[in-house]
């Protein structure tokens, strides 16, 4: 039976309840954003006591359904001052999939608190423990710590050192299964700070006595996720490693997410050098393509002990397996994991750096002080742009995201405090943000559905909200929709509503790519999530409910359609090498959520 | 006609050896269309998903090419 935790963190207490009857098919976003919908005052400071925590693992977290086990986190954002939901692989998903938690809701705030808190979950069970030798740590550390604390190897999320300093850059951290990086993260929004404001570090969850959650039709369910993995694996963008001539064959497995980064340059949308390029010339030397062949070079030179990896996943059964472990060129050892798409792009290209050792060395210090990637990326490039810092230049970026250990730097405080902050106080004028939260790796003036994503979703610039880059530039189309005939705005608002879906289902998003293109696989998706219910859940109006609910707070909070525009320069800055412009009219951004 | 080729991330493996990632190639061939480099290179239709002409995505096969062209061809991808 599943149960919500509601932890008050005011008197440091906790309660089981029920999960109320209208919310029964609501988890992952679904649960996050409906429950902030209905608890949270939209106008609440976000770093104060009013503001709440929500935890959600998806639907089917826990079961046999592949690459299932996504959980969201949701909070009124610091960053944006909207609703948020930001979800991730790792451990917790799964764990709290199994203990059969469908939410943990944390309210309040310690008074005056000094002191440092972690929760710890498990069956039929909450703690609520003053861990204040966990404070100020690196995530690295931390981690390492906790599982020695706890040896039956817990899924942990929390906030690293700038989430404990409430900044506005700060994800949500969570371990991967080996526990050996920090780097599974619910990352945007500066939802890590939310945390801090709650003093908490860690949610520790001991999956210890779990089962596997019961769909109301098994027999039907364990049908269709049968048929699912088949086709995802028979897919080449979702596919297995090697086909039967041993050659590679799934994109994912082999390259990673940042199989993108060639292809997107080669287009002309891969934002280089704070927006002011669509292509890279040196992105070759830090795609995905180049880590595949480094860690098949250690992996030769160094035998058993290189640690390198691709087709890695981030949290157990999934079978797509985008992940990756990047290994030191010199030792083989493990240097950071993963390096995606999206941060290679945000701390490398983004910046002009095309040393593959310095993109993973800032990865690997983002996730050890609690940053998000994309939007500490883009706040180094705002110290680049303001001409503190030369593009291109690795070493000087590392030196400056250093600064962030250090309380006292203002540097450091800077750097931590996201784009719009950073770019203000330095004075640039081409701050590349929607509602606060900067843009994600694709350049809205050449690839102008993903502009219409980023101008209206609740969520600020936000590529994942309504990845319409999937048409746009993948080719990726099937029967069920062929999202390419229609206009941009149709276009997004139809990938906005199917992506609220599968947040809430616990499915990694990446699903997408197979079932746009195949419609066995989206059948039998969507049977497991209906055969698990016991009921009929139509896609798209389901989502359609979780957008419209997000929507809503952020016209409470005091968001209007002047706050769904792109910056300025995107309009009237020409993106070299195709010299575009982003030209889609206000009147068509508006139809998004009007006709929803 | 010689035309520059550039393969990236499943296709590499019909680049000539030592030829880098993002490193364009260049080819002789006797059809001057996408098709007539498929055939030459030897990669099938269905692994070459997304094409490039001279940084502009083209969808036909028969797109007529001009000497030194450069033609980049993925094959399905996706991420984010
Ligand atoms: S495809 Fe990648 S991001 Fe998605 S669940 Fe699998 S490993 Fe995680």
């Amino acid at each position: 039976m599943n149960k919500v935790l509601r932890i008050d963190m005011e008197n440091l207490s906790h309660k089981w309840e029920n999960v109320k009857p209208e919310h029964q098919t609501y988890a992952g976003r679904a649960f996050t954003s409906i429950t902030l919908s209905e608890e949270v005052d939209p106008t609440c400071h976000p770093l104060r006591a009013q503001n709440k925590i929500v935890v959600s693992p998806g639907l089917l977290a826990g079961t046999l359904a592949p690459s299932s086990g996504r959980m969201s986190v949701g909070a009124k954002s610091p960053l944006t001052g909207g609703i948020k939901e930001a979800n991730a692989g790792g451990l917790t998903g799964t764990k709290l999939g199994s203990l059969g938690v469908r939410g943990i809701i944390i309210e309040g705030a310690p008074p005056d608190s000094e002191d440092w808190y972690s929760i710890l979950v498990g069956k039929d069970k909450c703690e609520i423990i003053k861990t204040n030798d966990y404070a100020g740590l690196g995530l690295y550390e931390l981690i390492g710590k906790i599982w020695k604390d706890y040896p039956t190897k817990p899924g942990i999320i929390g906030s690293g050192i700038a989430g404990q300093r409430l900044l506005k850059c700060a994800g949500v951290f969570g371990n991967n299964i080996e526990n050996s990086d920090p780097g599974r993260y619910a990352g945007r929004g500066g939802l890590g700070a939310v945390f801090g404001s709650k003093r908490i570090v860690a949610i520790i969850s001991d999956g210890t006595g779990g089962t596997r959650p019961a769909a109301k039709d098994q027999e039907k369910f364990d049908a269709a996720r049968k048929v699912f993995v088949k086709s995802l694996n028979a897919h080449a963008v979702t596919g297995r490693l090697n086909d039967d001539k041993g050659e590679p064959f799934g994109g994912l497995k082999n390259y990673g997410t940042n199989v993108l980064l060639n292809i997107l340059s080669e287009a002309g949308g891969l934002p280089t050098k704070g927006f002011s390029s669509g292509r890279f010339d040196k992105a070759a030397k830090i795609s995905g393509e180049a880590v595949h062949d480094l860690v098949d070079r250690t992996k030769k030179k160094f035998g058993d002990k290189a640690e390198g990896k691709y087709a890695h996943s981030c949290h157990p059964g999934c079978v797509m397996a985008c992940s990756n472990v990047v290994p030191y060129e010199d030792t083989g050892k493990m240097h950071v994991s993963p390096l995606e798409y999206e941060s290679v792009w945000a701390l490398g290209a983004n910046l002009g750096i095309s040393v593959l050792h310095d993109v993973a060395e800032l990865n690997r210090l983002c996730n050890d002080l609690g940053l998000d990637t994309i939007e500490a990326g883009n706040t180094i490039a705002m110290f680049m742009e303001a001409g503190l810092i030369p593009y291109g230049d690795g070493p000087k970026s590392i030196e400056l995201l250093k600064k962030a250990y250090d309380e006292s730097s203002v540097e450091g405080k800077l750097v931590s405090s996201g784009t719009q902050t950073a770019g203000e106080a330095l004075g640039v004028t081409r701050i590349p943000v929607v509602k606060g939260q900067a843009l994600p790796a694709y350049d809205p003036r050449s690839i102008k559905g993903i502009g219409v994503t980023y101008a209206t979703t609740p969520m600020g610039a936000d590529h994942t909200a309504g990845y319409t880059v999937a048409a746009e530039i993948l080719g990726i189309k099937g029967t069920v929709t062929d999202p390419r005939d229609l206009k941009k705005a149709e276009l997004s608002q139809a990938f906005q509503a199917t992506t609220a879906y599968i947040d809430s289902t616990g499915y990694c998003l990446f699903i997408a790519f197979c079932i746009l293109d195949d419609d066995d696989g989206f059948n039998a998706m969507k049977d497991t999530v209906d055969s698990f219910l016991g009921q009929d859940i139509e896609v798209t109006s389901y989502g359609k409910d979780i957008l419209r609910k997000e929507r809503e707070f952020n016209k409470k909070a005091g968001f209007t359609e002047v706050d769904d525009r792109l910056p300025e320069f995107f309009r009237t800055e020409p993106l070299p090498p195709h010299n575009v412009v982003f030209d889609v009219p206000d009147e068509e951004l508006d139809e998004v959520y009007k006709n929803m | 006609m010689l035309v520059n080729v550039k393969l990236y991330a499943t296709l590499r493996k019909f680049a000539p050896d030592g030829v880098e990632i993002g490193e364009a190639f260049p080819i002789e061939i006797d059809k001057a269309t996408i098709d007539g480099v498929l055939e030459r290179l030897r990669i099938d239709k269905e692994q070459a998903k997304i094409i490039m002409v001279n940084g502009t995505r083209i969808t036909r096969l028969d797109y007529a090419l001009s000497p030194n062209d450069t033609i980049v061809i993925f094959p399905p991808v996706g991420g984010g």
